[in-house]
This record gives structure tokens, sequence and C-alpha cells, in this order.
């Protein structure tokens, strides 16, 4: 298109310009009011369906959302304490909704790590191994997938669906398989998360190595490295930071999978906190999700410093 | 060893970027090839050093076939044709040495590149090249943190690792301050001296080209229109070359200038040089 084109195109006038800014903003504003109104449309038919299918008692029964949870408050508040450090609490009377102190992992002489406190270690470790395996994995095949620097296209489509295929299952459904084949237990668990993060994070990495400026890759070329060589110094130092930081992110991911996992047979924290539910046990129940709660989001801030660290305040704008 | 371009052509899409160019150059040549943007001096460069592949034509260096060569014998030729680009293609995140000791990487196994394991003899040869440049003090600084000028000469320092039979240098001053960029085109015209390698050279900058270089090659549409001595290239030449401009006058060549002519601004340079042209002076000694 050349210059004179162009012009033609453009309001010449003032007067032009405003009018057809008027115009622009009528139209914009006329989309809002359309998208506004499909929104509530969708909110009213929906809280409707789904009174229906409550059979009529979705808004008669809407004050009693909260009911069920009263269990959950203990009556003696301390015996939280007690249950999140293993102490003995005054409330035992045999049975196991009071037997803190059975639960106790000594480690040398009368030095113990309370019990909940070993099962969230394990559900962690669960979530870090699987982690490191993952990305262990999904390097190469982000390499292999990356347009820019896959070697042939059969292999970048075939890296591609693999990763695809690896996460399309959530965690919770492979899972479930391998419980099923190597019995309960955290190998199942690690194996599950294991796959889904190669499967995630292989899709973010190879945007990311698409994205590389190939300036390094072309210095590579021109003293003769080969693919290898390429990637290792091409691409690798540019990318690397940005790589753990998206591990780190799916690290906080998986911690919270690997909770959830156990609550399926996958050993550590979450199989504990299903059990305490189904029981009833209150004073349990709210130890676990104090303890959950406090290590996930000191593992979220830890993880956030960590990648501050690593590619700065941008660590953020790439989170999706 | 004679090197050979014959009709040498390179479409993108239905445009031509380079029109059957055939040239032949001799080992131990300094040519400098000039042309406006767009003339297809990038594409021509590109395809000598085979990270573009030509549509058709062919390009010999000695008895070698360059323009049909394939997997480890094309990461050969790219080796042995060394080239320095016009954004110096370092790797920013490492340190100089070990950018410069990566110019090794087709000469060594690849399991101990990938472990960025080097052999003593490999790091004396890269501290020398560094020398010879004058930049053996930023060794250890990450390449990304130094200036265009400095990281140029690690670009060039990484070339003389290679070992190169020819040296291809695509605009290597055109982001680059006068001074630096004579430092940069002293020191290839160093390397064409002393060690007989051949240069081929994109400039934008007419002055440049006649002071440096034996031969000039001027394109334009991606046709070579002038090949000839620097004496040769008479104004109705440039005006083959680069055109003329709307008003039909042509082109002032102090325009494109970056040399450092007038007295005073010659005597400060003089001063900041010499700590770089020093070393290459006494290295040339």
């Amino acid at each position: 298109m050349t210059t004179a084109d162009m012009h033609s195109h453009m309001p010449r006038t003032t007067r032009d310009i405003g009018n057809a800014w008027d115009r622009m903003v009528a139209k914009r504003r006329l989309y809002t009011l359309i998208g506004l109104a499909i929104l509530l449309f969708a909110a009213v038919s929906s809280a409707q369906y789904a009174d229906e299918a409550n059979a009529g008692h979705f808004f008669e029964r809407l004050p009693h959302l909260f009911d069920f949870l009263s269990w959950l408050i203990p009556k003696d508040w301390a015996d939280v304490w007690r249950a999140l450090f293993d102490i003995a609490s005054p409330n035992h009377t045999g049975g196991e909704e009071y037997n803190f102190a059975d639960g106790r992992v000594y480690v040398s002489g009368s030095f113990y790590v309370p019990e909940y406190f070993e099962l969230m270690i394990t559900t962690i470790n669960i979530a870090i191994v699987s982690t490191i395996i993952g990305f262990v994995f999904a390097v190469p095949l982000a390499f292999l997938a990356a347009k820019n620097f896959s070697p042939s296209w059969p292999l970048r489509m075939f890296s591609k669906r693999v990763m695809e295929f690896l996460r399309a299952f959530p965690e919770i459904v492979i899972a479930g398989l391998f419980s099923a084949v190597l019995s309960i237990g955290p190998v199942a668990a690690i194996i599950a998360v294991s796959l889904h993060t190669i499967g995630a994070l292989g899709k973010l990495f190879y945007e990311v190595i698409e994205n590389t400026d190939m300036k390094a890759d072309e210095g590579m070329r021109s003293v003769g490295g080969n693919w290898f060589e390429r990637v290792r110094f091409g691409a690798l130092p540019q990318v690397l930071p940005n790589l753990s930081s998206y591990a780190l992110l799916r690290l906080e991911i998986n911690v919270r999978a690997s909770t959830i996992i156990g609550a399926v047979g996958g050993g550590g924290i979450g199989e504990e906190l299903k059990l305490s539910i189904s029981r009833g046990f209150g004073a349990k129940t709210v130890a676990l999700m104090i303890l959950l709660f406090a290590t996930i989001v000191a593992v979220d801030q830890f993880s956030a410093w960590l990648r501050r660290r690593l590619v700065g305040e941008h660590a953020f704008l790439l989170q999706h | 060893m004679t090197f050979e371009l014959r009709n040498i052509t390179r479409r993108f899409g239905n445009r031509t970027a380079v029109d059957a160019v055939t040239i032949e150059i001799p080992q131990g040549q300094m040519v400098g090839i000039i042309g406006r943007s767009g003339a297809g001096k990038s594409t021509l460069l590109r395809m000598i050093n085979r990270l573009t592949d030509p549509t058709s034509g062919s390009i010999r260096f000695g008895d070698r076939e360059v323009s049909s060569l394939k997997g480890a014998a094309l990461r050969e030729w790219h080796r042995d044709c060394a080239m320095i680009f016009q954004q110096f293609n370092l790797v920013p995140r490492l340190d100089v040495l070990t950018n410069v000791l990566l110019g090794r990487l087709n000469h060594r196994s690849t399991t101990l590149s990938m472990l960025s394991i080097f052999s003593r003899e490999e790091r004396i040869m890269a501290i020398a090249a560094l020398e010879r440049l004058g930049i053996e003090q930023t060794a250890l600084q990450p390449a990304g943190t130094l200036s265009g000028g400095q990281q140029q000469r690690v670009a060039i320092a990484r070339a003389l690792m290679q070992t190169p039979k020819m040296l291809l240098a695509d605009e290597p001053i055109a982001s680059l301050d006068p001074l630096n960029a004579k430092i940069v085109m002293d020191a290839l015209r160093d390397i064409n001296e002393r060690e007989g390698i051949t240069v081929v050279t994109n400039l934008h900058t007419l002055d440049t080209a006649r002071n440096y270089c034996d031969r000039i090659i001027g394109m334009a549409a991606g046709r070579v229109v002038f090949d000839g001595q620097p004496s040769d290239l008479t104004a109705d030449a440039i005006h083959a070359i680069y055109g003329a401009d709307k008003d039909g006058a042509g082109i002032d060549e102090s325009m494109t200038s970056t040399s450092i002519k007038t007295p005073d601004a010659a005597q400060a340079a003089g001063a900041l040089q010499s700590a770089g042209i020093q070393t290459l002076a006494n290295a040339r000694a």
C-alpha cells in the first residue's frame, strides 16, 4: 500500500474524525449492552435450571448451605492445636477422634515429627518428584515440538500429540488407573502427576522456545554446531529462566494435585483429610485444613519469590 | 582455493532477492559488497555460508560443491566459512570466554561441548584471540553486558576459533559508532592480511569500502551492477548502484560516511583508540 491510497481512506477534517470516533464508540457500547443481556439471560436461566434439577428445593434450601459445616466446630479449640502437634488430649477416652499422641513419628529419642507434618511432607515430596520428572521429559519433547528447533515435521507432530494426550487426562483419572494396577500409594500418585506435568509443561515450554530470539541460534549454526549444540547454547541459556519459572508454577499446582490424589488413595495428607472428614472428626479436620492452607500459601509465596528472582517482574506477566 | 558463484538465484515467493549472480573470488582477497537496502547483499552472503539455501545455481569452493552439502558436511562448511553478523549473534547470558570457545564446536566432541568442558589448549587459544582483539579484560563478563563494539570483537574472536578458510561479515559495522567501526574493520583487514583468509563483507558506507577493500562489488535489485577496484568506482558507477534521489542528484559520499575526519575529532579519537588499536598494532608487529 502506498502512502497516497492510505491517505484517501483517512478522514480529512477534524469533524470527520470526530464523527467517526462517535460511531465507533456507539458501536462498542452496543456490543457491551448485547453482551450484558446475554450474560443476564444465562444467569437467570441457569439458576432456574438448578432449581428444577433440585426438585424445586434450590432457593428453599439455600439458607442451610453452611449447616453441615457445623460439626467442624470443635468442642474445645485447644484440640485443634493438640491434633496438629500430636499432643495428648484430656478428651481422649479411647477411639480415634482424640488419639492425637498415637500418631507421633519418633525420629530419635523423644524427638518426634507430628503425624500430619509427616503426611504433608509426603504430599510435597510427591509434588516435587513429579515436577522434576515432568521437567526432565518436557524439555526434550518441547524442543522437538517447537517450530524453530524441531528437526523434522513428523517428529514435531509426534511430540505435540504425545503432550496433548498426556495432558488430556486429569491427574485423578490417571491416578485411579495406576492405583488399580500398582495398588494404592504414593508411586501411583507420582506417576499420575508426572505424566500430566509432562504434557502441561511441555506445551508451555515449546511456546516459550518458539518465542526465543534466534540470533544466538544463528550464531551457533554459523560456527557449525549440530542440533544438540544449538539447543544447548543457542536456546537453553535464554529460555532456562522462563522454563524454571513455569516449573515452579507447576510445583504449586502439583502440591494441590497430589493432595487431591491422596484422597483417592495416593497417600499423603489428602488421604488423612478424606478419612477425617468422612468420620466427622472436627478438631482433626480443622487442624489438617489449617496445615494445608499454611503450606500452600508458603509454597506459593516461596515460588513467587524464586520466580521473581529468576525472570524479574516479567514472571507474573507470563502467568495465565 | 578459488571461490566461485555461478548463476546463484534466490526467490522468496515471487520476489527475486538475488538474480543470477556469477562471481569468482581468489583466495586472500578482501571484497566489499555495497548496494541499497534490499538489493540482496545479505541474502547473497547468507547463501555463501548456506544459512539460506539458493533456489538455483552453484557455489564452489576449490573442488567442494558447497550448494549441495547436507548434514555433517554442511556443518563443516559452516565452520570453514565463518560469519559475523550485524547484531553479533553471541549468547548474551554466557561469559565472553565461553562464547569464544563455542567457535570450536565443530572441531570437537558434542558430549564434551554439552558439558562445557574445554581443553587447556583451547582456552589458551581463546584468550589469545581475545588478546589479539584487545578485549581480554572482558573475558569473564556475560557477553550481553558488553558494548556493541566489544561484542563484535568477541564475535570476530569466535570466528577466528573456527580456523576458517573464509570470513563473511554481514554489515559488521552498521550498528557501531565510528570509532568502534574502525577497530572492527582494522581487525578484519588484519585477519585478511596476516592469515590470508578471504574476507567478504557487506557495507553500507562507501568510504569504508574504498578504504578497506581490494575489490568492490555493487548490487542493485539482486544483480551485480559493478565489480572492480575502488578506483573504478566513479560517480556513474555509484549512480548505477544506488540510483538517484528524487531530485535526480547523485549520492553525496560524505552523507553516508562515518569516518572521523575533522582534525580535533581525530585527535580525541586517537587518544581513545590507543587502548584498542595499540594491542592490534602490537600483535601485528
